[in-house]
C-alpha cells in the first residue's frame, strides 16, 4: 500500500512536468491548427539555456526563468512569423515536414554544438527531499506542481477575461470570422505560437534540475506531451491538465507494475487507442469548450 | 520553340508498341540514367564508390516504396522504418535458427510486414494528416521498445550479428560489388512496381483519396480497401529491402533497425524529389545521399550531426520555396526538352469509345423506395417523413426553398448520411431490392451523384478527373481513357481535357462534375444543382444533355433553382419545404399549388394575389 502511494505521488509529480510542456502544445494546435513536431526541440533549447545561465552565470534555475521564458517567446515568434506563417495555406504534409525538418536541423545542431554529453544543473535546494509521513517528495517537484496549476488557471482565466484572450479564442474558433470582426489573425498566430513557446520556456527550468540535458531531450517529452494532447481532446487546457496526471500516472504504476522499459508501450498504446476511438479525447473536451 | 508538330502513333500490335515505348526519349534516357548507378561502381571498383551506391540505391528503394503511401496514397507515414526493421530482423534470425537462406526468408519478412502494416494501417487510416503521422511514430516507437525488451529473441540492445556464411546463397560476399548488383535490383523492382501502379486504376485511385474522399466515394471507391493495398504493397518493399540492407550491414540493432531519424529521412527525398512522382525518390536520394557521405568522410566524427542539421534546414527549405519538388516544379521542362531527342513528339493516337451504352427496362417499374426517412441533426429536423419512389426513365425534379433539405435527401440517397430512421431501397442488377450501407456501394449499384459544391481532383487534368469515374466500370486505363474522352466530347469539354482542374472556371467545373458521374455509367443520375453558375447557353445545352441521357434509358433526379429549366425538363417533380414533401405531381400542376406558393413567396403574397 505504502508503495502505490508513493507511485501515486510520483505520478502525480510526473503529471504536472507533461501538464506545463503539453498546455503550451494545446495552445499552438488550438489556435494556429499546426502540429508542431519542434516542439519537444523547443524545451531542448531552454534546457540549453538554463545550463548556460546557471553555470556560467551562476543563477538559480528558477530565476534563470525569466530570461528562459522570454528568449523561448522570441524563438516561438521567430517560427511561427518565418516558417509557420508563409506555409499556413500549404498542405498538411508540407506543414508536417516544415516542423519535423526544423526538429532535425535543431536536435543536431545541439549535437554539434554541446555534443551528445549529458549536461545537469546542479542546485541541492531543489533537489532536497520532502518527507510527508512516510512518502518522499522534492522539492523540485512540489515547486512544479503548484506551477502547474498556477499556469493552467491563469491561462484560462487569459483567455476568458481579457480582449486579447477573446482575440486569440476567436481566432481558434473561426479564422475568416475572427478575421472579418477586424482581427488581426497573422498577430494573434504569432502571440499564440510565441506563448506557447513560452510554457515550455518555464518548464525547461522546472525540469533542468530534475533531467540532464541532451540534444534528444526534446523527442523523449514531446511525444509523451502529443499523447498527453490527444488525451485532454486537443484544445482544452483543462483537458491537457487532467491528460497529463493520467499519463503521469500511468508512467509511474507501469514502470513499477510492468515492466520499466515497458511504460512507454503502456501509453503509447493508450495513444493509439484513444486516437482510433475517442479522438475527441478523454473527457470529450474536444469540441465547443474552447 | 520546334514547330514540328506531334505525331499519333497507331496502335497497331502488342509488338509495335512495346517498339514505340523503347524508342521514346523518356524511356531510353531514364534506362541510360538508371544504368549508371550500376555501371560506375562496378567499373570503379573502389569500395567507398560502391559503399557509396548501395547506400544510394537502398535509399532510392526506401523512398520510392515509401511514396506509394506518402505520395500517393498522401498518408505521411513517420514510421516506416518499422517495416524495414521487421524485414531485417526476420531475415536474420531465419538464417541464424533455422539456416534459411535470406532469399526465402525475406519474402516471409515482407509478409509479416504487410500483415503489421494491415494492422496498423486500417485503424489509423481514418486520422487526418498529423495524427497519422503521430500514430506512426508511436507504432515505430512501440515496435522498437518491444525489440528491445525481448532481448531472448532481439539480442536486445546489445544487437544481433548475421552469421557469416559467405556466397549467393546467403547473400552475404567478400567481394563487395556483388552488393550493388542486389540493390540495384531491389531499387528497380520498387522503380517497377512504383510506376505499374501509377499507371493503373490503383495509381489513379489513390490520387483521388488523396485530393478528395468524398468525391472519390461517390466514384465508387473503396478508400480505406485503395489505401490498405498501398501500404501492403510498399510494407512488402520496404521489408524486403530491410533484409538484404542486414545482410549487407551484418549487424542489427534496434535503435538503427526501427530509427525515427532513418523513417524522415527517406519521407524526405520523396519530398525533395516530388512527393508522388515515380522519378522524385530516386532523384532526391541520388542528390542527397552522396553530399552527406561525402561530408561524413571529410569532416569525420568531429563534425557529428552536421549531416543531420543539414538535412533538417534542407527539408525546411524546400517546403518554403520548392513544395512540390524538383520533379514537380522542373519536370515538365525538362520532359519537353528531352522530348526534342530524337523518337520525341509522338504519342499514341486516342481512342474514342463510340457511344454511351443503352440501358434497358420496364419503364416506370420503381428503382428507388424511399420510405419514410427522417434525417435529425442535433435539434433541427432535416428531413421529415419523406417518402418517394422513383421509376425507370423519367426525370424526377426536386424543389424547394433554401434550406429545405433536398440535398440532405440526396445524401441520403447516395449514402453519404444514414438516415435516422427510415429506409432507401435500390434496385440491382438481379432485380432485388437492397440497401447499401456506404457511398461506394451505393455507386456500384448505379447510382451516380454530382455535388452541388463542385469537388474536383484539382491535381488530375480533366480528362483523368473524368476518368476516376469511368474506372468504375472500365478497370483498364486504356478503356477509361476512352470513355473519358467520349464523355469529355458530349459535354463539349474536349477542349480543354489536359487542363488542370483546379485551373478550370466554375462552369466547366459544373459540366466536369456531370461528366466524371456520366462516365462512372449510372443507370440513376443524381444532378445537385448542375445549372447553377451555367450562362444562358451552357443552361439550354445542359438541358439537352440531360434529355439525350435520359434517351439512353438512365433515370435522373434533379434538385435545381433555375424554374423554367426545371419545369421543361422534369416529368414529376418534388417540393420540399422545412424536410417535407409539400406537393408532388405534373409541374405545370405543383406551380399552381398553394403550399408551394406560399413556401416561395410567403402567405401575404399569396392572399394579395387571391389564389
Amino acid at each position: 500500500m505504502d508503495i502505490l502511494i508513493q507511485l501515486i505521488i510520483n505520478g502525480i509529480m510526473l503529471g504536472s512536468m507533461y501538464a506545463i510542456i503539453s498546455v503550451g502544445l494545446t495552445l499552438i494546435f488550438g489556435v494556429v491548427r499546426v502540429v508542431n513536431f519542434a516542439h519537444g526541440e523547443l524545451l531542448m533549447i531552454g534546457m540549453y539555456a538554463v545550463y548556460l545561465l546557471c553555470t556560467k552565470l551562476g543563477l538559480h534555475p528558477y530565476v534563470a526563468a525569466i530570461p528562459v521564458v522570454g528568449l523561448l517567446f522570441l524563438t516561438g515568434v521567430l517560427i511561427q512569423r518565418f516558417i509557420i506563417q508563409p506555409l499556413l495555406d500549404a498542405d498538411e504534409h508540407i506543414q508536417i515536414f516544415a516542423t519535423v525538418g526544423l526538429s532535425t536541423a535543431l536536435i543536431n545542431l545541439a549535437l554539434m554544438v554541446f555534443g551528445a554529453d549529458l549536461y545537469s544543473v546542479s542546485s541541492p535546494d531543489i533537489r532536497t527531499s520532502l518527507k510527508i509521513g512516510t512518502y518522499n517528495v522534492l522539492v523540485g517537484q512540489v515547486v512544479m506542481f503548484a506551477a502547474a496549476i498556477v499556469l493552467v488557471i491563469g491561462l484560462h482565466a487569459f483567455m476568458h477575461r481579457t480582449a486579447l484572450g477573446r482575440a486569440i479564442r476567436a481566432t481558434a474558433q473561426n479564422r475568416n470570422a475572427a478575421l472579418l470582426m477586424g482581427v488581426r489573425v497573422n498577430q494573434i498566430y504569432v502571440i499564440s505560437f510565441g506563448l506557447g513557446a513560452a510554457c515550455v520556456g518555464l518548464a525547461s527550468a522546472l525540469v533542468s534540475p530534475l533531467f540532464p540535458t541532451t540534444p534528444t531531450v526534446g523527442t523523449y517529452f514531446v511525444l509523451t506531451a502529443f499523447v498527453v494532447v490527444v488525451l485532454g481532446g486537443m484544445r482544452s487546457m483543462y483537458g491537457a491538465f487532467w491528460g497529463a496526471m493520467i499519463i503521469g500516472l500511468v508512467d509511474s504504476l507501469s514502470a513499477y507494475y510492468i515492466a520499466p522499459d515497458l511504460k512507454e508501450v503502456v501509453y503509447f498504446a493508450i495513444f493509439i487507442l484513444i486516437l482510433i476511438f475517442k479522438p475527441t479525447g478523454l473527457f470529450g473536451f474536444g469540441r465547443g469548450t474552447e | 520553340m520546334s514547330t514540328r508538330p506531334i505525331i499519333d502513333v497507331p496502335r497497331t500490335s502488342w509488338l509495335s508498341m512495346a517498339l514505340f515505348q523503347l524508342t521514346r526519349p523518356q524511356v531510353y534516357c531514364s534506362l541510360f540514367l538508371l544504368s549508371l548507378l550500376v555501371a560506375i561502381p562496378a567499373l570503379s571498383g573502389s569500395a567507398f564508390l560502391i559503399h557509396i551506391f548501395v547506400t544510394i540505391c537502398v535509399f532510392a528503394a526506401l523512398s520510392t516504396a515509401w511514396n506509394i503511401v506518402g505520395g500517393y496514397a498522401g498518408q505521411l507515414s513517420l514510421g516506416h522504418m518499422m517495416f524495414y526493421g521487421i524485414g531485417a530482423y526476420t531475415t536474420s534470425l531465419l538464417v541464424t535458427h533455422f539456416g534459411l537462406t535470406p532469399w526465402i526468408g525475406m519474402w516471409i519478412g515482407a509478409v509479416l510486414a504487410a500483415l503489421v502494416g494491415a494492422a496498423v494501417g486500417y485503424p489509423c487510416f481514418r486520422l487526418r494528416g498529423p495524427f497519422f503521422s503521430l500514430s506512426t511514430i508511436a507504432f515505430l516507437e512501440v515496435v522498437r521498445l518491444l525489440s528491445i525488451h525481448f532481448v531472448g529473441l532481439t539480442g536486445g540492445s546489445a544487437g544481433l550479428i548475421v552469421p557469416l556464411k559467405l556466397g549467393w546463397a546467403w547473400m552475404v560476399f567478400p567481394d563487395k560489388v556483388n552488393y550493388v548488383y542486389i540493390a540495384f535490383g531491389l531499387l528497380l523492382l520498387c522503380i517497377g512496381v512504383s510506376l505499374a501502379i501509377r499507371q493503373s486504376r490503383l495509381g489513379y485511385y489513390l490520387t483521388a483519396v488523396r485530393e478528395r474522399e468524398d468525391a472519390a466515394l461517390a466514384a465508387g471507391i473503396n478508400n480505406s480497401v485503395v489505401k490498405l493495398k498501398a501500404v501492403i504493397v510498399s510494407a512488402m518493399l520496404t521489408a524486403l529491402i530491410g533484409a538484404f540492407h542486414a545482410m549487407y550491414l551484418t549487424f542489427l540493432e534496434p535503435a538503427t533497425m526501427f530509427s525515427l531519424g532513418t523513417s524522415i529521412e527517406v519521407a524526405m527525398f520523396s519530398l525533395i524529389g516530388g512527393l508522388g512522382t515515380v522519378a522524385g525518390p530516386l532523384l532526391g536520394t541520388v542528390l542527397v545521399v552522396p553530399l552527406a557521405e561525402l561530408a561524413r568522410g571529410w569532416l569525420g566524427a568531429s563534425a557529428s550531426g552536421l549531416h543531420g542539421f543539414v538535412y533538417g534546414v534542407v527539408l525546411v527549405l524546400i517546403t518554403l520555396t520548392l513544395p512540390a519538388g524538383l520533379v514537380g516544379t522542373f519536370g515538365p521542362a525538362v520532359s519537353r526538352w528531352i522530348d526534342r531527342l530524337p523518337g520525341g513528339r509522338r504519342r499514341l493516337a486516342d481512342r474514342i469509345m463510340p457511344q454511351l451504352r443503352q440501358i434497358s427496362g420496364d419503364k416506370g417499374a420503381p428503382l428507388i423506395k424511399a420510405d419514410n426517412l427522417v434525417m435529425r441533426f442535433g435539434g433541427l429536423l432535416a428531413t421529415d417523413h419523406v417518402s418517394f419512389t422513383l421509376n425507370r426513365g423519367e426525370i424526377l425534379g426536386i424543389i424547394g426553398p433554401n434550406g429545405a433539405g433536398k440535398t440532405t435527401l440526396f445524401n441520403q440517397i447516395s449514402g453519404f448520411l444514414t438516415p435516422t430512421s427510415g429506409t432507401v431501397a435500390l434496385l440491382n442488377q438481379e432485380g432485388a431490392f437492397v440497401h447499401p450501407s456506404s457511398p461506394d456501394e451505393f455507386a456500384r449499384l448505379g447510382i451516380g451523384r454530382t455535388f452541388q459544391i463542385v469537388q474536383p481532383f484539382g491535381r488530375l487534368s480533366l480528362i483523368e478527373n473524368i476518368m476516376i469515374g469511368a474506372f468504375l466500370r472500365h478497370p483498364h486505363v486504356d478503356d477509361a481513357r476512352a470513355v473519358a474522352l467520349r464523355v469529355a466530347a458530349t459535354v463539349g469539354l474536349l477542349d480543354q481535357k489536359d487542363v488542370e482542374a483546379r485551373n478550370l472556371p466554375i462552369g466547366a467545373l459544373k459540366r466536369l462534375e456531370v461528366a466524371r458521374t456520366l462516365a462512372s455509367e449510372p443507370s440513376i443520375l443524381l444532378l445537385d444543382e448542375v445549372m447553377a453558375g451555367q450562362n444562358q447557353k451552357d443552361t439550354m445545352g445542359m438541358v439537352a444533355l440531360i434529355r439525350a441521357i435520359c434517351q439512353t434509358g438512365v433515370t435522373v433526379i434533379a434538385i435545381e433553382h433555375n424554374m423554367q429549366a426545371i419545369m421543361s425538363l422534369s416529368d414529376r417533380i418534388i417540393v420540399i419545404d422545412s424536410g417535407r414533401i409539400i406537393a408532388e405531381g405534373d409541374p405545370q400542376d405543383v406551380v399552381k399549388n398553394r403550399k408551394v406558393i406560399e413556401a416561395y413567396l410567403g402567405e401575404d403574397f399569396v392572399d394579395a394575389q387571391g389564389f
